[in-house]
């Protein structure tokens, strides 16, 4: 089956009102397979590096509380921004994840949410 | 890329560099989780400093400097100009090599759990750090 990772980022940034900047990481590795957006003040290399570090905290954390669930999505809400981090599950690619930068003035949080998660199901890595 | 060792009476004489370049490695290892060791070692593969916890350090930088010479010829070869890193992923770990200016190479060894995108940019950074330490100390005995 082929990628498609490159034409999904590309729409999720125009499609998602505010998009920022897009990545789809390996969290294994904390290396991006794809990035779009960005730019100087939003380095998504090293967005990727960085919230690999966070998704594997939270994942450490769940461990050690012991409860056997699986992170849906991740929100960090910035001043200006929003930053959402959603897993993909297992089908489609174990340890990757989705990363979105909104910009808090002109992103609608539910919607974006919703249409990452549209994003996720479509995906073939 | 600059040879720093000297043939003398007394066999191969290296360069000494200033305690800050050892103080870069253990700031470096700080900054990465599930760093095992870290060393600068000169092209010609001689350690100039390394991290407390790198055993092996002599053998690391000989190889590194076998390594390095076949990285610069195949960048070179194939086009993609000087040489910036070497990254070998074995079953256990990782073995990193970062140029560090003309002469000099910082290499890391870390586990497979390591964040490879974090290794990257930090061991960029410590590179640039290194590179400066090593030149000044080079241009300091070249002086008669």
């Amino acid at each position: 089956m082929a990628s498609n990772i490159e034409p999904i980022l590309k729409d999720a940034m125009t499609s998602i009102e505010g998009a920022i900047g897009v990545a789809l990481v390996d969290y294994t590795s904390g290396m991006a397979l794809g990035t779009i957006g960005g730019g100087k003040d939003l380095d998504l290399t090293v967005a990727a590096a960085g919230n690999t570090d966070v998704v594997r905290a939270k994942v450490r954390t769940m461990e050690m509380l012991g409860l056997k669930d699986e992170i849906e999505d991740i929100l960090i809400t910035l001043g200006t921004q929003y930053h959402l981090i959603r897993l993909l599950n297992k089908r489609q690619g174990q340890g990757m994840f989705l990363y979105l930068a909104l910009d808090k003035a002109r992103a609608n949080l539910a919607m974006a949410r919703h249409q990452l998660k549209g994003y996720e199901g479509e995906l073939e890595v | 890329m600059r040879r720093l060792s000297r043939q003398s009476a007394e066999g191969n004489q290296h360069l000494t560099v200033p305690a800050a370049v050892n103080d870069e490695l253990r700031s470096l290892r700080a900054r990465v989780p599930h760093l095992t060791g870290a060393l600068v070692a000169s092209v010609d593969g001689f350690v100039l400093a390394r991290d407390a916890a790198t055993s092996e350090a002599e053998g690391i930088a000989a190889l590194t400097a076998v390594a390095l010479g076949v990285g610069i010829r195949l960048a070179e070869v194939t086009g993609q100009g000087g040489f910036r890193e070497l990254l070998v992923r074995g079953e256990q770990g990782y073995v990193a090599t970062y140029a560090a200016g003309a002469s000099a190479v910082v290499t890391v060894l870390a586990q497979p759990s390591v964040n490879v995108g974090r290794l990257h940019l930090e061991a960029r950074r410590s590179t640039v750090r290194v590179a400066e330490l090593v030149d000044a100390a080079l241009a300091q005995s070249d002086k008669p």
